[in-house]
């Protein structure tokens, strides 16, 4: 594997960025900049993604940095999220470019927007565990002050909550780190890389069980609380309904599987020092179906979109422990389902935060007939919504599907049967709430938005086409590469 | 068993202890200075007779920060939001020390039972870590101000950090490097978060917090 | 054999009073005065023991019988304590538990006098003793306790006979810890200033002295004698496990004995002199804490030595 200096290249633009971003200047130009800069640093990862498709793993800063199928593919999920967002922040913020003060916002804006994107590509390219631990609090620092970006109590409080519990999660992941590294003890490995993930791989024979086992629980819980496992969801509702609406989408698309993508890089140790008995695998199961049972039952009770998308978020990220740990097709349909998330679910967030702007409410019971009087973004969000829940022919009914036969081969009925049941509860909560926002005539009409320009259809039209697409058809060379990413998963092949 | 090490943990225990039954933020924000400077000394006890350099630096460090720098942004933290009166926490003090008592009973109870030993030649760092990390949780949990919430936090990063030393022989100093970075940029982020709360809500009673429900 | 103890009680019952006359002496330095006389509280048991008593119509035996009691629980007790080097004079197993009893009943009969003068500041003052009472108890014998799990005996005169430069070397931080919870009992128990001031005559803030209000002449003489016991026995206990020094020779034990209490009573003239008096909602909480450190010290004893 010869070293890779676009590897440095990807950390270096976004930082980089998010220094320039603090440069004081108009605001149009902070807009512009954000957008550009997302789109530059998003290209800059493409050679590296394209060559780990076609070649395999490289690694860089002597076996530190690391990129391999399955954080590849995480990088391509944070591709599609992050350049879809900076282009719509551009037009959200817009009706905001006059307001006072607002030059000051948008440039921490910026610099926290960029400074967020470098810790999650930290955190995906971190070969050494302490480094992914590092990177992952940097993105709950960083973000926190996304969240608000407009200085409300209820910003303030939402802000605060996510802070604190997500603080104290990654706290508890770090002594998982810790009893990982403990257990390298007597295997020979030298103290500079025994956090390293390959070495951890390799002498996965000689690893102590009860440590790993031990490590492999808190974080789990850890790294859980970010990724919004239920009951650790708590912040989750809460920060996602506050933040603007391209934060809430970086939030459901990328944050929460990039914590994901650490339970995932632990789960071959754990499940090997246990003998492949499933021991982890049944925690990642049960975490799964409370999260989907959680999220289904909350979401019959939501009055706010931005909340009920929040709390489909809690649900798809259960539906991606559950695959996980179904093992197997499982992780493959955990995948797909987490890429197919990754289109869906900001398109979701941009819709309805377009929509709640132009009707200056949230509330869904006064968003009514949004397919008549706010064209594209309101189309954008019944649809997002219809393949959210798993209508046909979505990317994310595909997943779904895979995953039900996936337990079904392994009689596992009674999982079959849970995750058949959530799914149904929450299908039957959004579709209620789609339908009146469709097309209910009885809700007063909206001052008349100006004409959606090219940007929104394109922005609105392109992730339904993709996600069209991939439910109807996976292409051989991301099925393929799918397939190498959950065999990372499964049995720790680098 | 190293009696400097030992007097070290056994003086870390009591900084939880006050900590528990102290009612005054300032004292609380100082404790856990004491509590830093305690834990940053614990790796050179530790150590023995032959302190390598690196470990040294490390460990001045450390207490530079935990001790210097951490008290000083939570203490001006306390002073620009104005922090004047400190309502009844949500568990009362006596109750308090009581629960702690009880934890450092279960820390030992619980080191007592591990799979695992320590690396280090005294018994006691692995108990007092999690009596540490205890305090910490409870910190968090049953006291009202947010600036108490982020006291908890430390000192549950204070025991996480004790907990390392007793596990693990090392770990690579770029990692540590990060980690103080992360707790670094984690007490400025939340020293501001509190200013903003304190402008916007006249207070800084995280109990309070609770409109968004559901 | 029984040289040590019978001079161990001699000296006590002698130079008991001199305790109190140190500790007043100490304070006034510190401010400043030249304070009353070393012997200043023999002179005051040599009056009183000279006057009469007047007794309230609604008192009944109880009252009259307190001191008396008190003081010879106290009396009793004085014959357990050790002398470093040397057995007590009364030792068996399970003696500590009767020296906290004994101490325990000492005050039920002050409390219980208090209360039968149906005064109401007595009233008051017996029901804070109680409490400090019950929170300071679980102290006291969680210290003891540490002793008798190490030395592995329940009797108090042999409880301290491990206590050496060795045992100091190596747990250290853990018989800090427990003569630290001991000096709170000590100031709890002996009503010294931070938990009560000995000096203070106002009705609301006296506990001790309300109690014993009342009392005139020989009585007051009994009291004011066993308070100054009390605080000999205490400071008996804080000297055995403070000093790690067992000499062999007996008058040699009782002169380390005697010295360590006269070092204790300038020890607590110096905490009075140099604390306030804590507000009576934050005494528990510091009782609580001996109670805490005991127990911290105790497990400490328990984990080095196992």
């Amino acid at each position: 594997m010869p070293p890779a200096p676009c590897l440095y290249l990807a950390l270096l633009i976004p930082a980089l960025l998010a220094l320039a971003a603090l440069v004081h200047q108009p605001p149009r130009a902070t807009l512009r900049l954000l957008t550009l800069g997302t789109t530059a640093a998003v290209l800059g990862l493409v050679p590296a993604i394209a060559t780990v498709w076609s070649h395999g793993a490289m690694t860089a800063a002597d076996g530190w940095l690391r990129l391999d199928a399955l954080s590849a593919l995480h990088l391509l999920i944070l591709a599609v999220v992050f350049l879809p967002a900076a282009c719509h922040a551009n037009l959200y913020f817009r009706a905001e470019l006059d307001h006072a003060g607002f030059s000051r916002t948008i440039r921490r804006f910026a610099a926290l927007w960029f400074g967020s994107l470098a810790a999650m590509i930290l955190v995906l390219l971190s070969n050494n565990l302490g480094m992914m631990w590092v990177g992952i609090e940097a993105t709950t620092l960083l973000t926190a002050f996304l969240i608000c970006t407009h200085l409300t109590p209820d910003a303030l409080e939402a802000m605060w909550k996510y802070l604190l519990m997500c603080s104290v999660g990654v706290a508890v992941a770090f002594t998982g780190i810790l009893l990982i590294a403990a257990a390298t003890a007597h295997t020979g490995l030298p103290l500079t890389s025994a956090l390293l993930w390959t070495s951890l791989i390799e002498a996965q024979q000689r690893l102590d069980p009860s440590l790993v086992k031990a490590g492999f629980l808190f974080l789990v819980v850890g790294f859980g609380t970010k990724a919004g496992l239920a009951p650790m969801h708590n912040w989750l509702p809460d920060a996602h309904s506050q933040a603007p609406a391209p934060v809430s989408a970086v939030f459901s698309g990328c944050l929460l599987n990039s914590a994901l993508y650490c339970i995932l890089r632990v789960l071959p140790l754990a499940e090997h020092v246990s003998g492949h008995a499933g021991w982890a695998r049944e925690v990642l199961v049960a975490l799964g179906l409370v999260s989907m049972t959680v999220a289904a039952i909350f979401i019959l009770a939501q009055r706010d979109i931005k909340r009920l998308l929040a709390y489909s978020s809690v649900e798809h990220i259960g539906i991606m422990a559950l695959g996980a740990g179904l093992g197997g097709l499982g992780v493959f349909a955990a995948l797909l389902h987490a890429l197919g998330h990754a289109l869906a679910k900001p398109l979701g967030f941009f819709c309805a935060g377009t929509v709640g702007q132009i009707y200056g409410t949230h509330e869904m019971k006064r968003l009514g007939g949004v397919t008549r009087h706010v064209p594209v973004w309101g189309i954008g969000l019944i649809l997002a919504l219809l393949v959210l829940i798993g209508v046909a022919p979505g990317a994310l009914f595909l997943s779904e599907l895979l995953m039900l036969k996936a337990a079904v081969d392994q009689h596992a009925y009674w999982i079959a049967a849970l995750f058949l049941a959530a799914l149904a509860v929450a299908f039957i909560g959004v579709l209620r709430r789609t339908i009146a926002m469709g097309w209910d005539a009885s809700a007063p009409p909206p001052a008349p938005p100006p004409r959606a320009g090219l940007a929104a259809r394109l922005l609105v039209g392109i992730p339904l086409l993709l996600l069209l697409a991939l439910g109807l058809c996976v292409p051989a060379g991301l099925a393929d590469f799918l397939r190498q990413a959950a065999a990372i998963v499964a049995g720790g092949q680098p | 068993m190293n009696p400097f090490t030992d007097t070290l943990l056994v003086v870390l225990l009591l900084t939880c202890f006050l900590l528990l039954g102290t009612s005054r933020l300032a004292a609380g924000v100082r404790l856990t200075a004491a509590q830093g400077l305690m834990v940053g000394l614990l790796p050179l006890a530790l150590e023995g007779s032959t302190i390598p350099l690196r470990i040294a630096l490390l460990a001045g460090l450390i207490a530079f920060l935990k001790a210097g720098v951490f008290p000083w942004m939570l203490l001006r933290t306390l002073r620009v939001s104005r922090t004047t009166r400190v309502t009844h926490p949500l568990v009362g003090y006596g109750t308090s020390m009581l629960i702690g008592v009880l934890a450092v009973g279960a820390a030992f109870w619980l080191d007592a039972r591990l799979p695992f030993s320590s690396e280090t030649e005294s018994k006691l760092v692995v108990p007092v870590a999690f009596s540490v990390m205890a305090t910490g949780l409870f910190l968090m949990i049953g006291r009202r101000t947010a600036l108490d919430q982020v006291i908890g936090y430390l000192t549950l990063e204070n025991g996480i950090y004790t907990f390392g030393l007793a596990i693990v022989s090392g770990i690579p100093v770029l990692v540590e490097l990060g980690v103080l970075m992360d707790l670094f940029v984690a007490i400025f982020v939340m020293g501001i978060a509190i200013y903003r709360i304190s402008r916007e809500f006249d207070h800084i009673d995280a109990t309070q917090l609770n409109t968004l429900k559901g | 054999m029984t040289a040590a103890p019978c001079l161990h009680i001699a000296a006590a019952l002698l130079l008991a009073p001199l305790l109190p006359g140190v500790v007043n002496r100490t304070k006034a330095a510190f401010a400043g005065r030249r304070g009353p006389p070393l012997l200043q509280l023999y002179f005051d048991l040599a009056k009183l023991l000279c006057k009469g008593a007047v007794y309230s119509r609604t008192a009944t035996w109880v009252f009259r019988a307190a001191p008396s009691i008190t003081l010879a629980a106290l009396l009793i007790a004085l014959t357990l304590v050790p002398v470093p080097g040397a057995p007590a004079l009364v030792s068996f197993g399970g003696s500590l538990f009767l020296f906290v009893s004994l101490l325990g009943l000492a005050r039920l009969a002050t409390m219980l006098a208090a209360l039968d003068t149906g005064s109401s500041f007595a009233g008051m003052g017996a029901s804070r003793e109680a409490q400090y009472g019950a929170l300071s108890e679980p102290a006291i014998l969680l210290v003891l306790a540490a002793f008798a799990q190490t030395s592995g005996t329940l009797s108090l005169s042999r409880l301290f006979e491990g206590v050496t430069p060795a045992l100091w070397h190596a747990s250290g931080p853990a018989l800090g810890l427990l003569g630290a919870a001991l000096l709170i009992v000590l100031l709890v128990e002996n009503c010294r200033i931070p938990f009560d001031d000995p000096e203070t005559h106002l009705e609301l803030t006296m506990i001790h002295e309300a109690m014993v209000l009342d009392y005139g002449g020989p009585d007051l003489a009994f009291v004011l004698y066993g308070a100054a016991l009390k605080l000999w026995l205490f400071g008996a206990l804080l000297v055995n496990l403070v000093l790690p020094l067992r000499p062999a020779h007996p008058t040699a034990g009782v002169g380390l004995l005697i010295a360590g209490l006269l070092a204790t009573a300038v020890a607590v003239g110096v905490i009075e002199s140099c604390m306030a008096r804590l507000r009576l909602l934050k005494v528990p909480l510091l009782v609580l804490g001996a109670s805490a450190l005991a127990a911290l010290g105790l497990a400490l004893l328990l984990r080095s030595v196992a």
